[in-house]
């Protein structure tokens, strides 16, 4: 048997491969080809490599050399099909896993705060990050606390009762959240720095501007050198920070018993910023608050030294502010917790 | 209060739009609520602060316009022919009560010719919403919208004995006013009478009885000013309020009368014809002192912000009529009578700070050190918002008001606080209990077709003497709704349960049952009571169908001040070093022993190194008997130390058998 027999059946093998790898398309055509050719037993490269022994000596080297480097291209030929196979069925596996990605998604439950609740405690962060302190106080309150101690001569109109809750002739359902003002003042002595959020009630008929329950945001600053300027400016600090940098804010003079001067708030509308709209009236302005100058009558009260201490307080109506902020014309929604409602908050 | 543009234009010089006017009057303090156009002139609705009567007319409010316009303000001119008979001559005037009435003008004219007003007259009172009646009794109310000064005419042919008495009424003194109802009187209400009866309430409303009419020829005009909180009692005890009480109860200008007294008898005359008498009868016991108030010039600047130019206070003050001196401090000022506003230092600030513009005061921020704080537990209550919200709950806001035999029905043992004036009888008490409410929410959104829902709110309940924050959660419906990838699920008791677990764990409160029973609205057998900080369970179904509830209803009730309180620090584990080990246990157990006796059992047996027991199935049929019902639960070990080996767990297991076996009679099922 001579060498250059035995280098073409190598060469024969390599053919044979080479055509019959076309074929392989999966992993049963690729093991089947690779027994063919590599199978220990009866491989036909084996075979071939096992009559090694045989030739003669001096053939051995050059039959070895082109034995293994058909072996070696046949193994390198097998490994990339293998790969090739491989990415194949994955592919397909992940085709046989695939969704219909366009339905919707599942949805989870989750709670919704109510809007409400929403405006009154960013009002509270605004007024806390200006080193305002939260104070709270009853709702069945004295008419000591509601009216006398806040200045509310005996014949006011708000007394009657056509306007406030009584319980009793000295008790009744607070109108504002001042009196938690003149409890405050009670306890210490200036500087009194404070705001009160609390829900306030009014003999109001409930409509989409009125309710006989609604929550209020006070605030009463006294100190020395407090001014009617740093009123104005408050306000306005705070209406930018809730309405946005953009905001007006305007004072124009009114009359409340607690302060004076007392004024009225206005606001550049938030929705036409102030060109005039069906909102704001075509005026450009939105009213917000009540505010002033703390009478020196309340010191009467809480002794303060009215020559000493000068302080402000204003105060308006959280339901007012979210209403303004979600642009919303109805009050009742607040209170007849519709989840149609709820949910969009 | 209405005003006209045209008939201010008589008492002031106006260059400005209405327009234009409205925005000056509202910075002045005079806030416009309306403002129309009406037959060739423009008519105003104003907002004016109850401390400012003096415009409560054209003429006060003309007078203001002038203030901030720097222009004299010109009061009605009037010529007034008197004629050679003396009124006191034929009528006489006196005051029994002077506290109660200050001054009483009269005068006295006679041979008027009653009739309609002339239509200038009719067209004034028309823009302004006044009905016409007749000419003598349109120039009273022309006046009163005029000068501010309510006046009232009588047929001095009615009034018995020549003669007006001011005095207190007598007790069941009866009167019928214009309105034609009769009223009973008491001496608490000031009357005008004659010589025999009352024929007036003072400041309020005229008597039928000496009604000016079609056959009147002779009128006795009043002109006075009585006592401002007398008014507003009498007003509010007969619940009867006129243009004229509005005015009184504000108070009026003492010095008003006599002039308006004049003016409308001369305007009597002009419309009516007839001769005025000669003379007002003017009977004035309570002079009115004129007040001096200081205002001391640094305090401008330390209480508006900046200082304003002398000479602007001075101008301000000399517009509006004061009298002004100047002091080595500032000024004093003598304030006219209509202003019975101004009594201290602070008025002529607000004035000043009003006159010169609220606008040309700068804008600063208040100095100050120290720090802003939230309340006590507002942090605790933003961790249970938001856990509540993570649960699914969405919070509600509902009214407080409630109807007394519904809240019996939840709280039959709590005093509720009443309101005297309710708006409705069935919102005659606050709420004692957050269910009712809650009910009605939940009713409310069902009636719209929405029927799964959690709700909570965190919110007051009040009884007599007190009131505190609640906080109750409810549910119903689907827990998770049918979706085209997975089935529906009903929210049920265990989920509820799981809920307030999880909000009592996140305060670090342990759910303990207890004994108590649960109140009647609650399923008996579906309901858990921890002491009085936490109930909740499935609504009686009595209770569910009152409201014509057909799914189930879960309420759980909870004493929020507790939770919030709750200031016990969570303790943070570290992770563990070493491997848990899961035992499995299927038991066989007497339909009489309920879970917490397993869960006891297995604790009696005090291994630290057991960290959790769960139960992970049950069965209540199967091959046992049928007293019998299957329980499996796992049993996790954990040691911190190191890893446990199974004969160390092999003898906890044994140990807990045991205990089962011998306290619950538990078998293990093969």
């Amino acid at each position: 048997m001579s060498s250059n027999d035995g280098i073409g059946r190598l060469q024969a093998i390599e053919q044979q491969f080479d055509t019959e790898s076309v074929s392989v398309v999966d992993h049963k055509s690729l093991e089947d080809t690779r027994a063919r050719y590599l199978s220990r037993k009866s491989g036909l490269l084996t075979l071939e490599l096992q009559s090694l022994a045989k030739l003669p000596k001096e053939q051995r080297a050059e039959f070895g050399r082109v034995a293994n480097e058909i072996k070696l291209k046949i193994e390198t030929s097998l490994e990339t099909l293998q790969r090739a196979i491989d990415q194949r069925e994955t592919q397909a596996a992940l085709q046989r896993e695939a969704l219909d990605v366009t339905l919707p998604g599942n949805r989870r439950r989750i709670g919704h705060r109510h809007p409400l609740t929403i405006v009154w405690k960013e009002i509270e962060d605004i007024f806390i990050s200006m080193g305002y302190t939260v104070e709270d106080g009853p709702e069945v309150e004295s008419t000591y606390y509601n009216f006398e101690a806040l200045n509310f001569p005996l014949n006011h109109p708000a007394r009657e009762p056509r306007d406030t809750f009584y319980v009793s002739d000295d008790l009744l359902l607070r109108t504002h959240t001042s009196p938690v003002q003149v409890r405050t003042m009670e306890k210490m002595q200036p500087p009194v720095r404070i705001i009160c959020p609390g829900r306030v009630f009014r003999r109001d008929a409930f409509d989409p501007t009125h309710s006989p329950m609604f929550h209020q945001v006070e605030c009463l600053l006294v100190d020395e050198g407090v001014t009617f300027a740093d009123l104005k400016g408050t306000l306005e600090r705070f209406h930018k920070q809730f309405f946005g940098e953009k905001t007006k804010t305007r004072l124009r003079p009114s009359f409340f018993p607690f302060v004076e001067p007392g004024a009225e708030v206005d606001v550049s509308c938030v929705f036409c910023d102030g060109s005039g709209c069906r909102v704001c009236k075509r005026s450009g302005w939105i009213e917000v608050m009540g505010a002033g100058m703390v009478h020196p009558n309340l010191y009467g009260f809480v002794n303060y030294d009215p020559e000493k201490y000068t302080g402000f307080a204003f105060g308006g109506g959280i339901d007012r502010y979210a209403l303004l902020k979600y642009n919303i014309n109805d009050l009742q929604l607040f209170f007849l917790n519709d989840m149609r409602f709820l949910e969009q908050f | 209060m209405k005003v006209s543009y045209n008939w201010l234009k008589e008492f002031v010089d106006i260059t400005e739009t209405p327009r234009e006017l409205g925005t000056r009057l509202t910075n002045l303090g005079l806030a416009v609520d309306a403002l129309e156009s009406h037959a060739g002139d423009w008519v105003f609705d104003l907002d004016v602060a109850t401390n400012r009567p003096d415009c409560l007319s054209h003429f006060g409010v003309a007078r203001e316009i002038a203030a901030a316009h720097g222009t004299a303000v010109k009061p009605p001119q009037f010529e007034l022919h008197e004629g050679e008979k003396r009124a006191n001559a034929i009528f006489s005037i006196s005051i029994v009560d002077s506290d109660l009435c200050a001054r009483y003008c009269g005068r006295y004219v006679a041979g008027v010719k009653i009739g309609p007003s002339p239509q200038w007259l009719r067209d004034r009172l028309e823009a302004l919403g006044v009905r016409s009646i007749n000419n003598v009794a349109d120039v009273t109310n022309y006046v009163m919208m005029e000068l501010g000064q309510p006046l009232h005419a009588f047929d001095a042919d009615l009034l018995e004995g020549q003669t007006i008495i001011v005095r207190r009424a007598e007790l069941d003194e009866k009167i019928i006013t214009l309105d034609g109802v009769e009223r009973e009187l008491n001496p608490s209400v000031l009357a005008i009478a004659d010589a025999h009866r009352a024929v007036a309430v003072a400041g309020v409303m005229g008597g039928a009885e000496t009604e000016i009419s079609a056959s009147t020829k002779n009128v006795l005009l009043e002109s006075a000013n009585f006592d401002p909180l007398s008014i507003r009692k009498t007003s509010r005890a007969l619940g009867l309020s006129s243009e004229a009480s509005y005015r009184f109860e504000r108070g009026a200008d003492v010095e008003m009368a006599r002039y308006a007294c004049d003016r409308a008898a001369s305007l009597i005359q002009a419309v009516a014809g007839g001769t005025v008498y000669r003379g007002v009868i003017d009977v004035y016991p309570r002079q009115r002192k004129p007040v001096a108030v200081n205002l001391r010039r640094h305090r401008i600047e330390a209480f508006l912000g900046a200082a304003v130019p002398d000479a602007t206070v001075e101008q301000i003050f000399s517009r509006l009529g004061f009298k002004v001196k100047t002091t080595h401090e500032g000024w004093n000022v003598e304030i006219p009578t209509h202003r019975i506003d101004i009594t201290r230092e602070e008025d002529l600030l607000d004035e000043v700070a009003r006159h010169y513009g609220f606008d040309k005061f700068p804008s600063t921020l208040p100095e100050w050190s120290g720090y802003g704080s939230p309340l006590p537990t507002e942090a605790a209550e933003r961790l249970l918002r938001n856990q509540l919200a993570a649960l699914g709950y969405s919070e509600t806001i509902p009214l407080v008001f409630s109807d007394a035999s519904r809240e019996q029905r939840f709280r039959p043992n709590v005093q509720p606080v009443r309101l005297l004036n309710p708006m409705a009888e069935d919102e005659a008490i606050l709420r004692t209990s957050q269910v009712p409410s809650m009910l009605r929410t939940i009713e409310w959104n069902l009636n719209r077709g929405i029927r799964h829902m959690q709700l909570y709110e965190l919110g007051k309940i009040y009884r007599h003497g007190g009131e505190n924050r609640s906080l109750i959660l409810a549910a119903t419906g689907v827990e998770r709704a049918k979706t085209v990838h997975e089935p529906q699920r009903e929210f049920d008791f265990f989920d509820l349960k799981g809920d307030v677990e999880a909000i009592l764990e996140r305060f670090n409160i342990q759910l303990k049952s207890s004994a108590n029973s649960v109140p009647a609205y609650y399923h008996p057998g579906r309901s858990f009571r921890n002491g009085d900080f936490a109930i909740f369970g499935e609504l009686h179904p009595d209770y569910a169908e009152e409201y014509k509830f057909r799914n189930r209803v879960y309420i759980a009730e909870i004493d929020v001040e507790m939770v919030l309180a709750s200031n016990e620090r969570r303790i943070i584990e570290a992770i563990p070093k070493f491997p848990s080990i899961r035992r499995d246990f299927s038991l066989l157990l007497s339909k009489s022993t309920c879970y917490l006796d397993v869960e006891r059992a297995v604790r009696s047996v005090d291994i630290p190194e057991l960290v959790q027991i769960e139960p992970f199935d049950r069965l209540e049929t199967g091959p046992f008997a049928d007293s019998k019902y299957a329980l499996a639960i796992s049993i996790t070990y954990q040691s911190p130390e190191r890893t446990l080996t199974d004969h160390e767990v092999d003898n906890f297991d044994k140990a807990i058998l045991n205990s089962l076996r011998q306290r619950l009679g538990a078998e293990l099922r093969q």
